[in-house]
């Protein structure tokens, strides 16, 4: 069937320029036959653009319609609607703006949260400073260090130690709970709790109990035994008739636990005896006062019983240590001071100090090159220490050393005797005439010496010296001192005692030309008549006479000896002297 | 003179108004929170018996169930007393309630019963016959009860506290 509106278009469409009174009369047949065609589309598309002009102008108006009917929804039942409506886009609208607008909602947040950290961290530095104080003051203190024992013995650190005692623990509440029927058959609170519905508490205890038990408890029968809920510790001791709920602020020790079964097993003893109902002697033993105060005076015993041997192995053991360090710090105190002592007296090293540690033992002084090394003075250390020597280089005026230096800086030879005496340089025996002069220009140089003294023969006049000193010692052994009784001289003695001082005499000044030193021995003899302690008696104070005898007449270094080996042969009531040394 | 503790459940089925009951007996300690999540609310208030010792019951509310399972059997364990609950316009609430008491019977044979039917408010809706309600009479205790108006509840739990005293 073709379409009317076509038709008609195709029925007008072969006029090329129609007239304008045609036009508008062919224009108002097409509107009607439109109107007539249409009509019901066109009211339905003019129905369309009213409904979406008003929902353009009710969107413009939105924004300022959206207070007023969120207010009006607040109001009433309305309320919680809005709330749940709004809550979930406003979780996300929250999310996405913290992920694209940090800093504002930091800015905004920043007044409620500051305070609050502020606050938080108050209260831990609080918390910390208290347990910093309860730690210092235990930490000194008899109570503190018996802390540390324990904690000590027990494996357990001293923080946790500390924690048990000093954290306060209060209990609350006691239930006695049938276990079947959940029914209370006890209970007892602390003094100005608020009152509770213990039936209902007890009953919703054994409920949650056995709804644990049927949820997450094992075929063996798992049961609720603690629970936490911010301070307060529910603890529940089960038993085959009545279980013991106990309601716990803060911190209890464990070992209360143990007395709370303790208590529920004399319960159970009564129920098993017939008693049904509780009396005041059941009360008694559940008041929380009186538990507390049973667990306080039950748990030092039970601490202190078992401590005592161990207490006493270790304070022998401190005290055996204490004694083995002294023992031993002695012992070393003693070396030092021996050792200081030896290395005082030691010519050539003065002493500044002496450092001792476990790790070894370093002497510190002076030391001049010409004295004798010490090390052998530092052995002997009792704990085989390594011992090491710490010396400077200096100059000492000891007698000793400034004759060993003198000596070697002179370069003496051996025929010359270099002494020191109180810082003066005596040099005696014979040497060359080249020798001689140097030594008297270069002796007064010597570092330490402060005078010389030269005593030395040249060579050339020491060998006649020496020959007569020679014919003197062979000579005096023949002068004999005779004797007529005991050591009563003989009258011609007294000649014989002034022709051997005036050769004793004239041997020294010999020796001295020679540079050798004399020395004279006074020998006592006897005749064969008396014993041998008589006769050794005689020859003692016959030596001793002749050597006085000398003395007195001016003979300084003579000696008397009892026995004499050139006296062997002497069968003779005398004394005589001879030249103490080998052949001069 | 302390009051002597009787263990009562409230048995029914889902909607009839064991809570209500509850909590029109007594102000609920707990919220009804438990009964979804445990399962059971444990509410308590004691009575005066007229020439008696006070008695005190303590109302375990299990959550309504059409049959008892093994967590509400243990919930039943030590009762006293069974509230038996039924919808007056639901008679079917009725058969659940009467289950219910023949499945705890194996665990409480001795138990006092008593059987409240509720919404005594919308009396005119309901399904259940007074001919059956007598002839229920004939073997159990049966309260008219509205938790809505409070009418009946309180003889209801009364009732059950001097079945228990006696």
């Amino acid at each position: 069937m073709p379409n009317p509106v076509q038709s008609a278009e195709a029925a007008t469409g072969d006029r090329a320029e129609p007239a304008p009174s045609s036009t508008a009369a062919a224009a108002s047949d097409l509107e009607r036959l439109r109107a007539l065609l249409l009509g019901d589309e066109r009211r339905t598309l003019d129905a369309l653009d009213a409904r979406v002009d008003a929902l353009d102008r009710n969107q413009s108006e939105l924004a300022s319609r959206l207070p007023a009917a969120i207010e009006g929804a607040q109001q009433g039942e309305g309320a919680a609607r809005m709330a749940r409506a709004l809550a979930a886009p406003l979780t996300h609208t929250l999310g996405a703006a913290v992920r694209s607008n940090r800093q504002i909602i930091v800015d905004a947040l920043f007044p409620v949260i500051g305070p609050a950290i502020r606050k938080a961290i108050a209260e831990a530095l609080r918390n910390l400073v208290a347990d910093v104080n309860r730690a210092v003051e235990s930490s000194f203190t008899p109570r503190g260090l018996r802390w540390r024992i324990q904690a000590w013995r027990s494996g357990v650190s001293y923080a946790e130690i500390v924690l048990k005692h000093t954290l306060k623990y209060r209990i609350d509440h006691v239930f006695l709970i049938e276990r079947e029927s959940g029914l209370v058959l006890d209970r007892e609170s602390a003094p100005h709790l608020p009152d509770l519905d213990a039936d209902a508490i007890a009953g919703m205890l054994t409920a949650i109990g056995e709804f644990v038990r049927d949820s997450v408890g094992s075929e063996g029968g798992g049961t609720l035994d603690a629970a936490r809920v911010g301070e307060h510790l529910l603890w529940v001791v089960q038993g085959p008739r009545a279980n013991l709920a106990c309601f716990i602020h803060g911190v209890p020790p464990p070992k209360l636990r143990a007395l709370l079964e303790e208590r529920l097993e004399a319960i159970h003893a009564r129920l098993a005896a017939g008693e049904t109902g509780t009396d005041a002697a059941w009360r008694s033993t559940l008041r929380p006062d009186a538990l507390v105060r049973d667990f306080e005076m039950a748990e030092p015993a039970q601490a202190a019983r078992p401590s005592r041997l161990p207490l006493l192995l270790i304070a022998l053991a401190v005290l055996a240590l204490l004694a083995w360090g002294i023992a031993r710090r002695e012992r070393n105190n003693a070396w030092i001071e021996n050792l200081r002592a030896r290395l005082s007296t030691h010519p050539g090293f003065v002493l500044t100090g002496i450092d001792a540690s476990r790790n070894g033992v370093t002497i510190h002084g002076l030391l001049d090159p010409d004295a004798d090394p010490p090390e052998p003075l530092l052995e002997g250390d009792p704990f085989a220490r390594p011992v090491r020597l710490d010396a400077t280089g200096y100059v000492s005026t000891d007698d000793d050393v400034l004759a060993r230096r003198a000596r070697r800086l002179l370069q003496a030879p051996e025929s010359v005797t270099v002494t020191v005496r109180s810082g003066t340089l005596v040099l005696g025996g014979h040497a060359g005439a080249a020798w001689i002069d140097a030594a008297r220009e270069r002796a007064a140089w010597v570092p330490g010496v402060r005078a010389v003294e030269l005593g030395i023969a040249r060579d050339d006049a020491a060998a006649g010296a020496r020959d007569a000193l020679r014919r003197i010692a062979a000579a005096m052994p023949g002068r004999r001192v005779a004797f007529v009784r005991e050591t009563e001289p003989a009258p011609e003695s007294a000649a014989v005692l002034d022709a051997i001082i005036a050769d004793a005499l004239r041997a020294q000044a010999l020796g001295a030309s020679a540079g050798v030193p004399v020395a004279w021995i006074a020998v006592g003899t006897n005749d064969d008549p008396g014993s041998s302690v008589t006769n050794a008696r005689l020859r003692a104070d016959r030596a001793r006479w002749l050597a006085d005898a000398l003395r007195a007449r001016g003979l300084a270094n003579v000696e008397a000896v009892s026995d004499d080996p050139a006296a062997a042969d002497v069968r003779e009531r005398g004394a005589f002297l001879r030249f103490a040394g080998a052949d001069p | 003179m302390t009051a002597i503790a009787h263990k009562l459940c409230m048995l029914g089925d889902f909607g009839v108004g064991k809570t209500s009951l509850v909590s029109r007996f007594v102000h609920s300690t707990f919220s009804e929170k438990y009964l979804t999540t445990v399962g059971v609310k444990v509410d308590s208030r004691e009575i005066a018996l007229p020439g008696r010792a006070a008695c005190k019951l303590v109302l375990w509310d299990i959550a309504g169930r059409s049959h008892l399972d093994a967590l509400n059997m243990t919930y039943l364990r030590g009762a006293s007393a069974l509230l038996l609950v039924a919808d007056g316009t639901r008679e079917r609430s009725l058969n659940t309630a009467l289950e219910l008491l023949m499945q705890s019977r194996s665990l409480l044979p001795a138990a006092e019963v008593v059987l409240a039917v509720n919404k005594l408010d919308l009396v005119e809706q309901w399904e259940i016959a007074p001919a059956v309600l007598a002839e229920l009479r004939r073997t159990l205790p049966v309260h008219e009860t509205s938790a809505r108006s409070g009418e009946g509840v309180e003889a209801a739990f009364a009732d059950i506290a001097g079945r228990l005293a006696a």
